[in-house]
């Protein structure tokens, strides 16, 4: 019954992930620096990974989506 | 603006706006192409920004501005501008032989994010150097310096092939048996920089 509230809750989770991550990454492109490169890999890349995998969970164990 | 960080910064937009749409409309999620639309934004679109946004960054490291950034180099973008053409880096940059906004790149391919595995590492270690680590007094290259970043632009070139110096010594440059700075031996010379007279764009 809690379902779909739940996997509602973890998709805006994983939505506010993947903007900060986006954020960070656009951000990082304006600034001309070796360290932009890290930034954008290290916070950027693992914000967007986060989001991208806590949204694959999300879907994956919502009994409500049909399986195949 | 680059292509590819044209590319990316659409892929951002348009990612954020669809988050956006989901965020607040959730009762979309529960039909298909709600789904789809959620998969789309919070799948595809993260990997393939991810993706470009990557390849923009690596653009960005082939710039003069990015090498320049790290104080440790400004003596060097300082010796392109030295008003003497006897400088073999100041004479290219200046007469745009190489693109200024690639200048450092141009000449010193195995630099960058573009090089191979050990350059890729060696960049990683000069962001640890110059945050934590002590910045060596003088700066070296890793190996000598390799004939093939001057015969990608002068090899085949006339004044080059013809020239009576070049010309019985040709296979030795090519082989990197006799290197061009032997002759060609003023090159950023970073300690002979003051006083030295400086070039001013459009100031004769």
């Amino acid at each position: 019954m809690n379902a779909a509230p739940r996997l509602i809750r973890r998709l805006k989770l994983s939505g506010l992930l993947v903007v900060l991550g986006l954020i960070v990454q656009a951000l990082t492109l304006f600034w001309p620096h070796p360290t932009a490169f890290l930034v954008f890999l290290l916070i950027g890349g693992t914000l967007v990974v986060a989001g991208v995998l806590l949204y694959l969970f999300s879907i994956a164990s919502d009994p409500a989506v049909p399986a195949g | 603006m680059l292509p590819s960080t044209a590319g990316f910064l659409a892929i951002v937009l348009a990612t954020i706006a669809l988050i956006a749409l989901l965020a607040l409309r959730p009762g979309l999620v529960q039909a298909r192409g709600g789904r789809i639309l959620a998969f789309l934004s919070l799948f595809i679109l993260p990997v393939l920004a991810t993706g470009l946004g990557t390849s923009a960054q690596m653009e960005h490291s082939k710039s003069t501005k990015f090498c320049l950034s790290c104080h440790v180099m400004e003596p060097y973008g300082k010796s392109l501008l030295v008003d003497d053409p006897s400088y073999v880096p100041a004479r290219h940059f200046q007469n745009n032989r190489v693109p200024r906004d690639e200048a450092c790149f141009t000449c010193h391919t195995n630099y960058t994010l573009f090089g191979d595995y050990k350059a890729k590492l060696r960049g990683l270690r000069h962001v640890y150097v110059n945050y934590i680590g002590t910045i060596p007094k003088q700066i070296k290259l890793y190996e000598p310096y390799n004939n093939r970043e001057c015969l990608h632009c002068h090899g085949g070139a006339r004044t080059f092939e013809e020239n009576e110096v070049h010309q019985p010594i040709r296979s030795d440059l090519q082989k990197n048996a006799t290197s061009c700075l032997e002759c060609h031996d003023k090159i950023h010379d970073v300690h002979g920089l003051a006083g030295v007279k400086m070039w001013k764009e459009g100031k004769p």
